[in-house]
C-alpha cells in the first residue's frame, strides 16, 4: 500500500497559507506526505514557484509542490483523481472573496472531489494547529453515521475526543426508518437522558465503529448552525466534520476547521 | 417428534406485527415491540446470532440489584445460537440474505423468524424460529430452530451455550437461577432423532434439503420462589425438554383463552387493531396474577429502560384494562401496593405527615427510588424533584384500588387491604393540607401530572384527587361498619381508627381548595398558572422533539405549555362529578396548551376528545399514541415498550370511542366511533359477569350483552 498523500492546494495568496499547519499536524496524524499543488496561469520559472506561492524555505522541507496550468478547482480535482488523496486541506477563500463563506473554488472541490476535504478559515493564519476535540453535528439518521468512518479514523489517530452534537428542531422526524432523533416524549428526564445518550453513541457505533475513541453526546436545540458554532466554541472544537448528506449521495464527509 | 417446529404462525394479518428486511440500526426498538413475556419474566427479542446492535436482556419481574437506584438485573442470554456452516458464520451482516422477516404472533403470544441466507459459497440456508415465554408455565421460556441445508452437505455447528452462569446473586442476595436444556434432533440420526447427551457445542453433518431441529427450553426460578432454585431449575427443564409439544400447546391455549376476554376487536381499521392487539399482547405479558409481590414498570419486562421501576403509570393507566378483562392480575397489582404500605407509611413520616405516601417510583421493597438528579445532553444538571413533590400517586393509588373494587365488589379484598391503602392514603391528604387564613385547605409545593412546572402550590389535579381519596376513604370506612362490623372494629382497631377521623376527611375534603372558577368552569392548573405566558404551539405543529428541549427548561416553566393532560386527567377521572360544560371548556382550554411532552398524554386526550365527540381530533391523538413505539424512524421503543401508553391506547378505545361508562347497572357503551370503524367490540367483567359490549356504526348506541358469571 502507497504512503498516504495530503494534497495542499495553494493559490498564492497570504491567506491560502493558513492551510499549512493543519496539513502539517493532519500529515503527522495520518502518516502522510504532504502534496503542494498550484494552478498558475502559465508555467514558471525554476525556482520561480516557492516566492509565488509565499512559502519559506523550512515550509518545503518534506513536501514536494505540484504545477499544472488551468481552471484552479478543475486541476484540483483531476491531480486527486490522479493521486487519491487520504485528505484535501486547503483555505475556505482568499481574501478578495470575503464576502462569501465559501470561495468558488473550495466550493467546487468540496462538492466534487472523493476523498474528505479540510477547509481552513483563512484569518487562522500560521498559528500552530493541534487535533484533540472533533466535533460532528448528527441529525441521527444512519446515513449521516454511514459517512462517519473516516473522521472517527481520524480522531483514533490523533487520540481526539469525538464529539457528536444533535440539534432538536421544530420539524418533522427524518423518514429513515432506523434514525435516533430527539426523544419524542421524555416521561422522566432521570432515566430518559442517560439512555438517550447511550443509544444515540450506540447506533453510531453499530454503524461506523466507534472503538477507542471517547465520545460525548450534545443535545442543543435552536438554529443549528449558531448552535453548533457554539458548542464548537464551547468545547474547545479544532475540527468540525460534517457530511455533505444528500448533496454528495450522503457518502463523503466534508471537513473545516474552526476559524480561531 | 418431527422436524417441523412445534406450532404454526398465525395467518391473519390483524394478529401479526411483521418487519421484513433488516435495518440494523432498527434493532433495539424491534427487541423491544417483539420482547416476550410472561409476567415472571420477559425476554428481549434479540438476534440468536447477534449484530453490532444487538442487547439481549431476559429479566425476572422483581429482581433488583440494591444499586444507589436500583434496577432490574438481566440474566444470562439463553437465546444465543451462534451457527457456522464449515466454519464460515451463519450472520445477516454476511452474505446474502434472500428473506428475512420476524413476526410477532400476537394471537399465540409467539416471536417468529424466517430467515433465507445466501453465504459466500452460494450455498444457501433456510432458518425458522420460534420463541416464547409460556404463559401456561411462568417459570420456561423456549425456543425452537429448524435448520434446512437447501442446496448444499456441510458439517453445521451450533454454539448454543448461554452467556452467562446459571446463577446469578443479585447484592441484593436474590439468587437468580437459569436452567438450560437443549435438545438437537436430526433426520439423519437414527437413534430417534436426537443427541444425547446435549452438549452446548453441537455438530452434525447435513446433507442437500436435510432438516435438523433444535429445541432448548430455559426454566427460571429464584430465592424468592425455593430455598434451591437452581435445583428447581433444572428438575423443571429437564421435563420440559421432553414435552416441548405439549408445552407449546398448553402456552397457545392459555394464551388464546386470554385473548376471548381480552380482545378488543375492530372492524374497518387494520391499524388501529393492530395497535391495540399490541397493547394488550404487551400488557398481558407483563403481568402475573400469582405473585402479588410485584407490579409492572414502566417499560413491562421488555427492557431495562426505566430500570423496572414503577410509577402512577400502573394504577391509572394499566389497571383498568387488567380490572375490566383480568381482574385477578389487577388484583395482585393493587395488593402490590399493599404490601408496599410499610415504605408509603415510611415515606410520609419522613417527611412529617401521618398516613402512606407512596414512592414516586418503587421496586419491589416500595422505598423511593427516584434518581436525584440527571445530566442532561446539553450538559444541564436538572434537580429530580418528582420524588419529594409528585405526591398525587397515592390518591392514584387509591383511585385504582376503589375503581378495582366498585368493578368486582371483591370484598376479600377491600377488606384485607384495600380499605387499608384507602385510609392510609386520605390519612396522608388530612395531614398534608393546611388550613390558611382563608379557612381553605390548600396543599403546596407538589408537582402535578404535569411535571414542566415544580413546587406548585394547589395543583389542581392532586387537589382534586386528594379530595376524592379523603370521601372515598370516609364512605368505605362507612361501608365498613356497616357491611362487615366485626372485620372493620379489627381493622379500625389496628389502624387506630377512630369514628371522628372519617368526619375530618370529609371536612378537609370539603374545604380543600380546588382552583375552580364559578364564572369561566375553568380550573386553573395551579395558583398562578393564568398568569403565565401563553405560547401558541401551532407554530411548533411538526416537531417531534418536546417542547422542553426546544424552548429550555426556564422558558417552559415559566409559560402555559404543559407536559401532559392535568386538569384534562382530573376531568377524566372524576367525569361523573362534573357538568358537560366544565369538562367542554377545560378540554378546550387545556388541550392546545399541552405539549404532550409525555407518551401518556396522546391516548387520554384522544379519550376526551371522543367523549367530547370531537372525532377527528381523537382520532389523530390516537394514531399519535399507537405510533409511539410502532414508529420506525423516530427510536422511541429502544430500551423498552411504554407499557402507560399501550394501557392508555386501551383506554382510548373503551372508554373513549366506545364511550363505556360503569354505572350500577352495568357497563354503557355511548359511542363516538370514527367513521372508518364499522364496528368495535369487547368483553368487559363487572361484579362477576362478563359482559359483551359491541357498538355498531348504524345505530348510534351500543348495545351490550351479559354474560354469564365466571
Amino acid at each position: 500500500m502507497s504512503e498516504p498523500i495530503i494534497l495542499i492546494p495553494l493559490d498564492g495568496s497570504e491567506h491560502a497559507l493558513a492551510a499549512l499547519p493543519v496539513a502539517k499536524v493532519l500529515g503527522d496524524v495520518e502518516r502522510a506526505s504532504l502534496r503542494i499543488f498550484h494552478v498558475a496561469d502559465r508555467r514558471p520559472a525554476a525556482g520561480e514557484l516557492p516566492p509565488t506561492l509565499r512559502l519559506a524555505e523550512s515550509a518545503l522541507d518534506d513536501s514536494r509542490i505540484d504545477l499544472s496550468v488551468g481552471e484552479p478547482a478543475a486541476e484540483i480535482l483531476l491531480i486527486a483523481g490522479e493521486i487519491k488523496p487520504r485528505l484535501i486541506v486547503m483555505c475556505t477563500h482568499t481574501a478578495a472573496k470575503r464576502e462569501k463563506v465559501l470561495g468558488s473554488t473550495a466550493m467546487n472541490v468540496v462538492r466534487n472531489a472523493a476523498c474528505p476535504v479540510v477547509l481552513v478559515a483563512p484569518q487562522r493564519g500560521s498559528i500552530p494547529w493541534q487535533l484533540q476535540h472533533v466535533l460532528v453535528p448528527h441529525d441521527g439518521t444512519p446515513t449521516t453515521s454511514a459517512a462517519l468512518p473516516p473522521v472517527a479514523e481520524l480522531a483514533r489517530h490523533a487520540g481526539a475526543e469525538l464529539l457528536l452534537a444533535h440539534v432538536a428542531e421544530a420539524k418533522p422526524a427524518p423518514g429513515e426508518p432506523g434514525s435516533f432523533t430527539t426523544p419524542g416524549y421524555v416521561d422522566q428526564p432521570q432515566h430518559e437522558w442517560p439512555a438517550w445518550s447511550s443509544e444515540f453513541i450506540k447506533r453510531v457505533a453499530c454503524i461506523c465503529p466507534l472503538d477507542h475513541l471517547h465520545v460525548r453526546t450534545f443535545l442543543a436545540h435552536g438554529d443549528p448552525a449558531a448552535e453548533i458554532l457554539r458548542l464548537a466554541r464551547e468545547q474547545s472544537t479544532d475540527l468540525i466534520a460534517r457530511s455533505l448528506g444528500e448533496e454528495r449521495g450522503k457518502r463523503r464527509v466534508r471537513r473545516s476547521s474552526e476559524g480561531s | 417428534m418431527g422436524l417441523i417446529l412445534p406450532a404454526v404462525p398465525t395467518t391473519d394479518p390483524e394478529w401479526l406485527v411483521v418487519e421484513e428486511g433488516f435495518t440494523l440500526a432498527r434493532e433495539h426498538e424491534l427487541e423491544s415491540l417483539f420482547a416476550i413475556g410472561n409476567g415472571y419474566a420477559g425476554s428481549r427479542a434479540s438476534l440468536a446470532e447477534g449484530s453490532a446492535l444487538s442487547a439481549p436482556a431476559t429479566v425476572v419481574a422483581g429482581v433488583f440489584d440494591s444499586a444507589m437506584v436500583p434496577g432490574l438485573v438481566p440474566v444470562a442470554d439463553w437465546t444465543r445460537l451462534l451457527v457456522t456452516i464449515d466454519g464460515c458464520p451463519l450472520r445477516l451482516d454476511q452474505g446474502r440474505n434472500l428473506e428475512h422477516r420476524r413476526v410477532l404472533d400476537m394471537r399465540q403470544g409467539m416471536l417468529w423468524r424466517e430467515w433465507r441466507h445466501q453465504d459466500g459459497a452460494s450455498r444457501i440456508t433456510g432458518l425458522r424460529e420460534l420463541r416464547f415465554a409460556s404463559l401456561a408455565d411462568r417459570h420456561l421460556l423456549v425456543q425452537s430452530m429448524t435448520l434446512t441445508a437447501e442446496d448444499y452437505s456441510a458439517a453445521v455447528s451450533i454454539d448454543a451455550a448461554p452467556s452467562g452462569p446459571a446463577i446469578h446473586v443479585t447484592n441484593s442476595g436474590v439468587t437468580v437461577a437459569a436452567a438450560v436444556q437443549t435438545r438437537l434432533i436430526h433426520a439423519a440420526d437414527s437413534s430417534a432423532g436426537s443427541t444425547e447427551p446435549p452438549p452446548d457445542h453441537l455438530r452434525l453433518e447435513i446433507g442437500p434439503g436435510e432438516i435438523c431441529r433444535l429445541d432448548r427450553v430455559v426454566a427460571l426460578y429464584t430465592s424468592r420462589d425455593t430455598s434451591e432454585p437452581l435445583e428447581t431449575a433444572r428438575r423443571h427443564a429437564q421435563r420440559a425438554i421432553e414435552d416441548i409439544a405439549g408445552i407449546t400447546a398448553q402456552h397457545r391455549d392459555v394464551w388464546l383463552a386470554r385473548w376471548k376476554t381480552s380482545d378488543i376487536r375492530v372492524e374497518g381499521d387494520p391499524a388501529a387493531q393492530r395497535a391495540l392487539r399490541l397493547a394488550i399482547y404487551h400488557l398481558v405479558s407483563a403481568a402475573n396474577p400469582r405473585d402479588d409481590r410485584v407490579s409492572i414498570g414502566a417499560r413491562g419486562l421488555s427492557g431495562t429502560a426505566y430500570k423496572g421501576h414503577v410509577f402512577w403509570d400502573t394504577d391509572i393507566f394499566m389497571l383498568p384494562f387488567f380490572t375490566l378483562t383480568y381482574p385477578e392480575a389487577a388484583r395482585a397489582l393493587l395488593m402490590y401496593r399493599y404490601h408496599t404500605l410499610p415504605a408509603a407509611r415510611a415515606k410520609a413520616a419522613r417527611l412529617g405527615y401521618r398516613g402512606a405516601l407512596y414512592a414516586w417510583e418503587s421496586t419491589d421493597s416500595g422505598k423511593e427510588v427516584t434518581p436525584p438528579f440527571v445530566v442532561a445532553p446539553d450538559g444541564e444538571v436538572i434537580r429530580i424533584l418528582t420524588g419529594e413533590q409528585e405526591q398525587h400517586i397515592s390518591a392514584d393509588v387509591a383511585f385504582a384500588v376503589w375503581s378495582y373494587w366498585e368493578a368486582t365488589e371483591d370484598e376479600c379484598f377491600l377488606i384485607e387491604a384495600g380499605a387499608e391503602i384507602l385510609i392510609e392514603t386520605a390519612r396522608f391528604w388530612a395531614s398534608r393540607a393546611t388550613r390558611e387564613e382563608d379557612g381553605r385547605y390548600h396543599i403546596r409545593g407538589v408537582i402535578g401530572p404535569d411535571e414542566y412546572h415544580e413546587t406548585v402550590d394547589d395543583n389542581a389535579y392532586t387537589n382534586g384527587l386528594a379530595r376524592w381519596n379523603l370521601q372515598v376513604a370516609a364512605e368505605v370506612a362507612r361501608l365498613g361498619a356497616e357491611r362487615w362490623p366485626d372485620q372493620w372494629r379489627a381493622l379500625s382497631r389496628r389502624l387506630g381508627l377512630g369514628s371522628e377521623e372519617p368526619r375530618e376527611w370529609l371536612r378537609v375534603a370539603r374545604n380543600l381548595y380546588t382552583g375552580f372558577d364559578e364564572q369561566t368552569g375553568l380550573f386553573e392548573q395551579f395558583q398562578g398558572y393564568f398568569a403565565l405566558e401563553d405560547i401558541n404551539l401551532a407554530a411548533f405543529a411538526s416537531r417531534t422533539a418536546p417542547m422542553d428541549v426546544l424552548l429550555g427548561r426556564e422558558r417552559i416553566r415559566r409559560s402555559k405549555i404543559i407536559k401532559q393532560p392535568d386538569v384534562v386527567m382530573l376531568i377524566y377521572l372524576l367525569w361523573e362529578q362534573l357538568a358537560p360544560e366544565v369538562r367542554r371548556v377545560n378540554f378546550e382550554y387545556y388541550e392546545p396548551r399541552c405539549g404532550h411532552g409525555s407518551s401518556l398524554s396522546p391516548a387520554i386526550h384522544a379519550l376526551l376528545a371522543a367523549r367530547l365527540g370531537n372525532i377527528a381530533l381523537a382520532e389523530r391523538y390516537f394514531r399519535q399514541a399507537a405510533e409511539i413505539d410502532l414508529a420506525n424512524n423516530m427510536g422511541n421503543a429502544a430500551g423498552g415498550i411504554h407499557a402507560a401508553a399501550m394501557g392508555g391506547l386501551w383506554q382510548a378505545a373503551v372508554f373513549g370511542f366506545a364511550g363505556l361508562r360503569l354505572t350500577r347497572e352495568g357497563p354503557e357503551p355511548r359511542p363516538n366511533l370514527p367513521p372508518s370503524w364499522r364496528s368495535l367490540s369487547m368483553r368487559v367483567h363487572w361484579r362477576g359477569r362478563w359482559h359483551d359490549i359491541k357498538v355498531p356504526e348504524s345505530s348510534g348506541d351500543g348495545w351490550k350483552q351479559a354474560g354469564t358469571a365466571p
